[in-house]
């Protein structure tokens, strides 16, 4: 058969007997180019940004703030103090993405400001061991909670865990795979569940205090004020529930209208879970006293089986809804980390590649999964992580250390938002004081490890990158077309 | 997961209804790659010129759009990719199945009351953090380091209600108070945060049978206070002579008391402080419950249950048949004259302790916050009553009321006597119950003293190493005895009545160290309620914790070891011999190719087990432990296991049959459940 024949049938039978709403979709399918498509609107932003910040955390252990600021009022104020604190933060990240419309957040900046060599170090420790690691833990901590209920009175076996969250990571990395808009609706949809939850925990907690149960706020700030050390602790762990402003910026090269969308959800994401932290905090302590949050082991748990029974399942479930929609989002911007840094040739240059029928970075995301799956064979893979935290606090003060730069050495760049330079001067104190607090707290020699390892990109960096030696690059040809072939991606077509 | 051309590009198409076109389609997929370019090119608008162009072109790498559709569905890429796909979401199904499977079949898990032994702390001799002679709260907090030593998870905490103390603390005042000896309500909730952070559960004594004379109920009830005038068993009586019927206190003497107050008897089943309170009144069972709630509120984890046989008596006030029907009504004055038909178990107990049950159960639906119910009630001989506070399949009851059943061990010593100990409560327990072992308690002579002090490392060996949940009555881990007192020093108000009923012996001060007061009381010159027992400087926690082969290493050895092995925990228990001198059992589970043999010498002589008979043990049998350390690791045969008077053996030996298959007769277990070594789970089977 002859080609011409064929695509004049197709093309007759597509006017004619086909329904006729399927033919504009199937044209447009045709004429997609292949790149990641520009599909994120400011409320899918925001619920980007909201999904990847509120975890589990807030609902099952908002203890340690409480344990080191000592008392209510304390607690709140340092709650609130961490939202503008990380709100500080995000406008830093809103001035940068804005001036740098570029995906993959620290690492487009830390190349602009500082070069490759700082922006490798990043994409190294972050693509090979941070992102993969987070989005293990937190599909572990979703098992956890998927499990539980089935194992009253104690801990599940760990190859519940561990399959559970084996195939979270498949069915999350599938979902990204096959569909960024898919991708996108679940993460939207879990996103409104948590806000959802939070509603509810903080609406019961108002309903709550006009009842009258505000004895556990009487004295609020009756005890002896916390040390300067304590006070330090207790934002270091705030912070970490704060953790996630950066997401959106990860995957600006998929947010409409960037210079608009990207700081309006920045603006009004961050002081949203700041404002929710403080309500629910405020909830927990309308039932609770101090000392019952302390020994908790889930707090909103507890809150529920004190206020919702009959309905008390309903935190747990939505922890879970929870735990499942921030590995959603850690998956997404993860993966598109890695196809940055590998678009930039810091990593192999398929895992830049995308699927022009899905229009998703399907190696990246593959890659993000099956380091994934890898971390989550150790027995306890958090506690290893945790060592791991300082360089995250770091990059982010380097990050804002390069905003500042910038405003010298790039001062020709388009900068619609501007902040104040004192905010990033801040922000890069803060990063520094969360960087050696648990070192200084704790010294321990798994930190040398850590950062051994850290270094150790540059055993690959000098060779493969800087040098760009010859048998390596024939050695990869071969591996690239069969791989391109097998996944069906293609090299981002330029769309300027 | 994603390689899923084939699907998505006959999705493609489908709006295309055309059977023609489809098969034109298929065609081209199966065959040769020149057709299936013509298919793609006929997909793409303009670049069916191009398209040819491409044909001639090798795939390379970074190759854009059109160059790779033209090769990627060639059946070396395109069954790989599907291959992979299928692959992975069989994968992804097949964990979620199986984790649907495990979660299926998974034995219900130990609870915490299930895990740890209970360790009971008498808090007038526990340790005394304010230098007054007398224990307190503050101190069992000092010291909680050392149930986390002994890696003990339950502490039973005697009471420590507001009291007068006529019975130290078994006579409450005040039921939502803490006694100002013990400290305050903010000390409680102290040790309950501080118990609680450390991962420890708190079960306090819950003495719903009587109260206080001096409490407030009694003061309204004697001066006939509407509310409260049937809040105890009043009965009318003369001032001076007969009682209203024959029945006596477990002290002693007639169990009435006139009141000149309200011109009535009141019934006391214990001390005439201890007024009954009268749970056929509604209100008084309200109240009861109130308390209850009270103290799971402020996150109590379980409750002892006190005396809760004597809860209600027969309304009729009958007179109770004596033992001996020929002595004279008069000396009628102990609790051993009396067959209690009318005072003890009576109808409508269960009903009561079901509904607490009940109650605490509302409080036990926060994940890992179960609350812990235990009944005391020694009912001798008639162990089926004992039995019955287990509840039935249907309704619950207590987890497990206290087995006091091995306290007879001093009667005799012969492994024979302690296999039938065990046996009369492994035999009557209702099937899938969890058992427990008692030797000791601050209302019976310290173990220690009354078995001999050569058999304290054999019975905690016994302990430990039976299934169900030992309790630890303080100083036992540690091999305290009984402290002599003169009858001056004489304490416990029933040992006033009859100095060799007194209870001091057994509550003497814990002995911490070997510092003056034992270090219980931080005031080392002041003295201590009752003395410490004069063994202090070679019997005490610190001296012990520093010696590898004293009793308390050992008690913390064999704890860890119950906590570690899965046969230990929840296995089977099977008898394997028992003699003159010696009770042999193994634990064993299904699955699990390491076990247990226990060889425990309870005879007043040195013995020789020849276990040659059973065929399921190894011929060569390695002590993983003997309460004589120098037998530790020693290989022994099975022929010729010899064990000295007092000793115990832990005989740890891999196997490939199991004995209960075989002796389903001589083996219980409360919950069958099987190991799976590959996966590292248990199922039911």
């Amino acid at each position: 058969m002859d080609e011409n024949g064929a695509r004049e049938r197709k093309e007759s039978l597509n006017g004619s007997t086909g329904p006729s709403m399927d033919s504009p979709a199937k044209d447009k399918q045709a004429v997609k180019a292949a790149v990641l498509q520009k599909d994120v609107g400011l409320l899918s932003g925001i619920g980007f940004i909201v999904g990847s910040m509120i975890g589990s955390g807030i609902f099952i252990s908002p203890k340690a703030v409480l344990l080191y600021s000592g008392a209510v009022g304390p607690c709140l104020l340092t709650w609130a103090a961490c939202g503008v604190i990380s709100t500080m933060g995000a406008l830093c990240y809103a001035e940068l993405g804005t001036m740098i419309t570029k995906s993959g957040a620290d690492y487009s900046y830390l190349m602009e400001a500082f070069g490759p060599i700082l922006a490798y170090l990043y994409s190294w420790t972050t693509v090979i061991v941070l992102r993969p690691s987070a989005f293990a833990i937190i599909t572990l901590s979703f098992a956890e909670y998927a499990s539980t209920p089935f194992y009253p009175g104690c801990t599940p076996p760990l190859i519940i865990t561990k399959c559970l969250a084996a195939a979270a990571i498949c069915v999350v990395v599938s979902v990204n795979c096959f569909s960024a808009r898919l991708a996108r609706y679940v993460q939207n949809f879990f996103t409104a569940a948590k806000l959802l939850i939070i509603f509810i925990i903080t609406g019961a907690g108002i309903v709550l205090l006009a009842q009258g149960n505000t004895e556990n706020f009487s004295n609020a700030f009756s005890d002896t004020p916390p040390s300067f050390g304590a006070i330090g602790l207790a934002f270091y762990n705030g912070l970490w529930a704060f953790d996630g402003w950066n997401q959106l910026n990860f995957i600006t090269e998929e947010v409409k209208d960037p210079y608009r969308n990207l700081p309006l959800a920045i603006i009004i994401g961050i002081p949203l879970v700041s404002v929710c932290y403080v309500m629910v905090n405020i909830a927990y302590f309308t039932v609770m006293t101090s000392t019952e949050v302390l020994v908790s082991p889930a707090v909103a748990v507890t809150f529920g089986d004190k206020v919702f029974y009959p309905l008390s399942w309903i935190v747990p479930l939505f922890v879970v809804f929870s735990t499942i929609g921030t590995a959603n989002g850690s998956c997404f911007s993860g993966a598109r980390l890695t196809y940055v840094s590998g678009r930039e040739g810091h990593m192999v240059k398929i895992l830049s590649y995308i699927s022009p029928k899905y229009c998703t970075p399907l190696p990246a995301l593959i890659l993000n999964g099956v380091l994934a799956m890898f971390y989550l064979i150790p027995a306890d893979i958090n506690t290893l992580i945790n060592y791991f935290s300082f360089a995250q606090w770091m990059f982010y003060g380097l990050t804002t250390l390069g905003l500042i730069v910038m405003r010298f050495t790039r001062k020709e760049l388009h900068r619609p938002v501007k902040v104040p330079v004192v905010i990033a001067g801040l922000m890069v104190l803060v990063s520094g004081y969360l960087v050696l607090a648990p070192i200084i707290d704790k010294p321990e020699v798994e930190y040398i490890y850590c950062a051994v390892f850290m270094f150790s990109g540059f055993l690959l960096y000098y060779p493969f990158v800087h040098r760009k030696v010859e048998w390596a690059r024939k050695l990869m040809r071969p591996i690239t077309i069969y791989l391109q072939l097998l996944m069906e991606v293609v090299p981002p077509e330029k769309t300027e | 997961m994603s390689f899923k051309k084939h699907e998505a590009h006959i999705d493609l198409v489908t709006c295309i209804d055309n059977p023609a076109f489809k098969d034109v389609d298929g065609e081209g997929d199966g065959s040769a790659a020149k057709t299936s370019d013509d298919d793609h090119a006929g997909e793409e608008k303009q670049e069916s010129a191009a398209a040819e162009e491409y044909t001639q072109i090798k795939p390379y790498a970074g190759m854009p759009k059109e160059v790779l559709l033209l090769y990627s569905s060639q059946a070396r890429y395109r069954v790989p990719r599907e291959i992979l796909f299928w692959l992975t979401v069989a994968c992804t199904l097949a964990i979620v199945a199986l984790t649907i499977t495990v979660i299926a079949v998974s034995p219900r898990c130990l609870s915490w009351w299930q895990l740890s032994p209970v360790y009971q702390v008498y808090p007038r001799s526990f340790k005394d953090s304010d230098g007054d002679g007398v224990g307190d709260l503050k101190g069992i907090q000092e010291q909680l380091a050392h149930f986390e030593f002994l890696n003990i998870k339950s502490v039973w905490i005697s009471p420590f209600y507001r009291s007068p103390m006529r019975d130290f603390g078994y006579d409450v005042e005040d039921f939502r108070a803490i006694d100002p000896l013990f400290g305050t309500m903010r000390d409680f909730e102290e040790l309950l945060a501080e118990m609680h952070n450390k991962g420890l559960k708190l079960i306090m004594d819950f003495i719903p049978n009587h109260t206080s004379d001096r409490h407030r109920w009694f003061n309204m009830s004697r001066m006939r206070d509407p509310h409260y005038e049937d809040y105890y068993v009043w009965t009318d009586c003369n001032a001076t002579a007969p009682r209203p019927n024959n029945w006596v206190s477990v002290f002693g003497n007639s169990s009435w008391t006139f009141d000149e107050v309200r011109g009535q008897c009141y019934l006391h089943q214990f001390l005439k402080e201890q007024p009954d309170l009268n749970f056929r009144n509604p209100h008084v069972r309200q109240e009861m419950t109130d308390i209850i709630h009270f103290w799971l509120d402020k996150g109590v984890d379980g409750f002892r249950m006190d005396a809760v046989k004597h809860i209600l008596e027969a309304a009729h006030l009958r007179d109770e048949p004596q033992v001996d029907p020929n002595k004279p009504p008069e000396m009628i004055t102990s609790e051993w004259d009396l067959h209690h038909d009318y005072t003890t178990s009576q109808l409508g107990l269960h009903d009561l302790l079901r509904h607490w049950r009940a109650e605490m159960d509302g409080y036990s639906r926060e994940p890992g916050r179960y609350r812990f119910m235990v009944t005391e009630s020694y009912d001798y001989h008639e162990v089926e009553k004992t039995m019955m506070y287990y509840g039935t399949p249907l309704v619950k009851e207590s987890d497990f009321p206290f087995n006091f059943y091995l306290l007879d061990l001093p009667q005799n010593s012969s492994g024979l006597w302690v296999q039938h100990l065990v046996h009369l409560w492994m035999a009557n327990m209702p099937k899938g119950r969890w058992p427990n072992w008692v030797v000791g308690n601050h209302d019976r002579p310290r173990i220690a003293s009354s078995v001999g002090q050569a058999y304290i490392r054999v019975l905690n060996m016994l302990l430990l190493t039976l299934p169900g949940t030992p309790t630890t009555y303080y100083g036992e881990e540690i091999g305290m005895e009984n402290i002599n007192i003169t009858d001056s020093q004489i304490q416990d108000p029933a040992g006033k009545h009859n100095a060799s009923a007194s209870r001091d012996p057994q509550r003497s001060p814990m002995q911490w160290s070997g510092d003056m007061n034992a270090g219980f009381s931080s005031n080392k010159t002041n003295s201590t309620w009752l003395p410490v027992h004069s063994d202090y400087r070679r019997v005490n926690v610190e001296v012990q914790k520093k010696d590898e082969d004293s009793v308390l290493s050992q008690y913390r050895f064999l704890n860890a070891l119950r906590q570690s092995e899965l046969a230990l925990q929840r296995g089977w228990f099977c008898y394997v011999r028992a003699d003159a001198s010696v009770f042999s059992f193994l634990r064993e589970l299904d699955g699990l190719d390491r076990a247990f043999l226990m060889v425990l010498n309870f005879g007043k002589e040195a013995a020789v087990t020849d276990l040659s008979s059973i065929p399921e043990l190894p011929d060569q049998l390695t002590v993983l432990m003997s309460t004589n350390h120098v037998s530790d690791g020693k290989v022994l045969q099975k022929s010729h296991i010899p064990t000295e008077a007092g000793e115990g053996l832990v005989i740890q030996y891999s196997i490939s049959t199991r004995f209960n298959p075989t002796h389903s007769e001589q083996c219980y277990v409360s919950e069958k459940a099987c190991y799976i070594r590959v996966v590292d789970i248990l199922y039911k089977c």
